[in-house]
């Protein structure tokens, strides 16, 4: 049994219900829900939400008119799914989604520790290991439906998220050469004099690509192309469950803006902000960052049509797979002259 | 795996197909059409001449009622012996155009969102309406007109409307460059849109496809210029035509007829010759037949009428271009990537109750 004091248990409480925890992602969903809808509808030459919400004109509260619309809704089953794993796989998502947010160190600690839920020196491997689970809650949900836009939705999510999940970790092996550490929190040390963007453009490109993919963010939006498949793997979920499928998304979207901000922009690192405890100034630095890389993801839905999933597959398998493993090889090369500038170490 | 796509599906209207499916490839597409049938050329000899106009109509009406009528019109008239004013003729094509726009720039909009692309579906229906705007202050409707009537047509121009045109195609023709930015040559689109359904004019000929889709396919051939109607061949116009077929060079052709339109509005708009836009018609068509055909905005649109003397017609019978181009579909939807289907099939540019009538 561990003993904890009376200011730990407060700061558990704090970091597992508010922020980076439960109320954290919810709120990141929330409003990134109705940016994207209104950044959107300023590029489509429309209004978006309006009459939402306490100020004029703006429908700020409309995703949680939304979500309420949502949960009031009768839950349908349809008659031959698979009714254990039907019911388990929204929950799952949203729980899985959910996870990966409890790895990740938002900002240094005065004490020298770091603000994250669960510290482990692998988290890197943790958070791989999580998205590794998403495919097989899709697949499960989609085979469960027991619908056929669903069944081939799901095969497209399973072509799409395991093929793209392959450039992801080759690229982040070269990010582990410079940091020499899984550790998520001695990543962004290691990039307190120079962000590994700079470092490494072709590995940055590699990873914010493959990262939409996962997210099936347009253009690569193939597994619920609604054009063809309806809605895909999702088709069949109604009120609560569907409204757990949206969140989860979001929840996904969250981990991965951190992730890429943590990876190559340096996370919490920053000018100190004045008149504010570095601290905080830490997080103000890393959630700057992290909307600056949900606003690059979020565009490609206003800019791109979608792709096909025999080219979505061939840009990955003879693009970006290649364009990883030369930033391993570049890396290796030129780590010798970059260490020096790499800190923590 | 046999897969149900519509009719209650994203993109297929009114249309159900039956698609044999392995894993993501398409091996086979059957078209099963009816939902919309509606019975319109047994309903034409039910009624009075003049009462077929809004039925017609809506044979085709969300996107060209205009294209749609004129053909009806002038089996009508021909049987009458009737010849209708200049004016009404110049005003006939100015709408007949100023429709084909709006249809085609609907077609973009469905082209777009075939590939997702959210973007360009708003932009288009958003200008879209610029042209419906235009056709509201010329027949007072904006989907349905029923503005050609028999011996001319329902009103005259409204004051200012040139000028108001003229400014507003002037618009629309600076859109249109920003379409080809943001669609034709954008390099997802492309790489979605081109060598998808390709079909070899040879094929398109075999077949009778009609309209942008035979000339996307490279062969020129336009009612308006082989067999001039109303006032056509006063118009100085080009017809554009496709190179490879595929599913862009389909897009790339509405785009361009757009232009054209947009010149040949300009300059029916500038020397429209004064006079009566209307003249009377009789009641009674005396007995004979004629077949007129049309080039409306998904094609050429053939009318068999046949008079006995009444009030009423004896037999109409259409040939709409949809119909005629369905036939494409299970041709070009054979061992295609399931992604493909909503392209082909929106770049045919079928709707539904065109071709159930």
């Amino acid at each position: 049994m561990i003993e904890l004091s009376f200011a730990e248990i407060v700061e558990l409480i704090l970091k597992v219900l508010i922020f980076p925890g439960v109320a954290f992602p919810l709120l990141f969903a929330v409003i990134v829900i109705w940016f994207e809808r209104k950044f959107l509808a300023r590029i489509m030459l429309r209004i978006g939400p309006l009459h939402v919400g306490p100020f004029n004109r703006t429908g700020l509260l409309q995703p949680i008119a939304d979500f309420i619309k949502l949960i009031q809704k009768e839950i349908i089953v349809p008659e031959n799914a698979y009714k254990f794993l039907y019911n388990l796989a929204p929950i799952l998502a949203a729980l899985v989604a959910s996870l990966s947010v409890a790895f990740i160190p938002y900002a240094p600690k005065p004490d020298g520790g770091y603000w994250v839920i669960f510290y482990t020196p692998l988290s890197l491997l943790v958070i791989l290991a999580i998205f590794t689970a998403r495919p097989f809650i899709m697949v499960g949900a989609g085979w469960a439906s027991n619908s056929k836009y669903c069944t081939i939705g799901a095969l497209r999510a399973a072509l799409q998220l395991l093929a793209y999940e392959v450039p992801i970790v080759l690229s982040l092996a070269s990010i582990v050469i410079m940091s020499r550490s899984f550790d998520l929190s001695r990543i962004i040390e290691s990039q307190s004099s120079i962000w590994f963007i700079v470092l490494q453009p072709i590995g940055f490109i590699v990873i914010l690509i493959s990262m939409m993919a996962e997210l099936s963010r347009r253009p690569f939006d193939i597994p619920v192309a609604e054009q063809e498949l309806v809605f895909g793997w999702p088709t069949e979920y109604t009120g609560t469950q569907f409204a757990l499928v949206m969140v989860s998304e979001y929840y996904d979207l969250c981990a991965v803006a951190s992730l890429i901000t943590l990876f190559f922009l340096g996370g919490w690192m920053g000018p100190a902000i004045p008149f504010i405890p570095p601290m905080l100034s830490g997080i103000i630095w890393f959630l700057l960052k992290m909307a600056i890389v949900t606003v690059v993801i979020i565009m490609g839905r206003g800019i791109y049509p979608r792709l096909r999933i025999d080219q979505l597959l061939d840009a990955g398998w003879t693009v970006l797979i290649p364009l990883a493993t030369i930033q391993i090889l570049i890396t290796l090369v030129t780590a010798q002259w970059w260490l020096p500038l790499v800190g923590g170490g | 795996m046999k897969l149900s796509m519509g009719p209650q599906h994203p993109i297929t209207g009114h249309f159900r197909f039956i698609l044999d499916v392995d894993g993501d490839l398409v091996i086979k597409l059957d078209p099963d059409v009816g939902y919309t049938h509606r019975g319109i050329e047994k309903l034409a000899e039910k009624r009075t001449y003049p009462q077929n106009l809004p039925v017609i109509e809506r044979t085709n009406s969300y996107c060209d009622s205009v294209g749609t009528m004129l053909g009806y019109l002038e089996a009508v008239e021909e049987v009458l012996g009737l010849e209708v004013p200049e004016r009404g003729k110049y005003l006939r094509v100015i709408a007949a155009e100023l429709n084909r726009i709006a249809s085609h720039l609907y077609f973009l909009s469905l082209g777009a969102v075939a590939t997702g692309f959210e973007t360009m579906l708003m932009w288009t229906i958003n200008d879209r309406e610029l042209v419906l705007d235009l056709m509201e202050r010329l027949s007072g409707q904006r989907i349905t007109y029923t503005y050609p009537i028999m011996g001319g047509v329902r009103f005259d121009m409204p004051d200012g409307f040139k000028e108001e045109a003229l400014k507003r195609l002037d618009y629309l023709g600076k859109r249109i460059e920003d379409y080809y930015t943001m669609a034709a040559k954008n390099h997802t689109f492309k790489m979605r849109m081109m060598k998808v359904g390709i079909l070899k004019p040879s094929d398109a000929i075999r077949l009778g496809i009609v309209g942008p889709n035979l000339r996307a396919s490279g062969v020129k051939a336009d009612v308006r210029k082989d067999e001039p109607y109303e006032v056509y061949d006063r118009f100085d116009f080009m017809i554009p035509t496709g190179k490879n077929g595929d599913s862009y060079d389909r897009v790339g052709m509405r785009l361009k007829e757009i232009e054209q339109s947009i010149s040949i509005v300009r300059q029916a708009v500038k020397d429209i010759p004064k006079g009566a836009f209307k003249k009377w018609a009789p009641y009674i068509v005396p007995k004979g037949e004629a077949y007129t055909r049309v080039e409306s905005a998904r094609g050429e649109f053939g009318y068999y009428l046949v008079g006995d003397g009444g009030i009423k017609p004896y037999r109409l019978k259409l040939s709409p271009p949809s119909f005629r181009n369905l036939i494409a579909l299970p041709h070009l939807c054979r061992n295609v990537p399931l992604g493909d289907v909503p392209i082909i099939f929106i770049t045919l540019d079928l709707i539904p109750m065109d071709v159930d009538r």
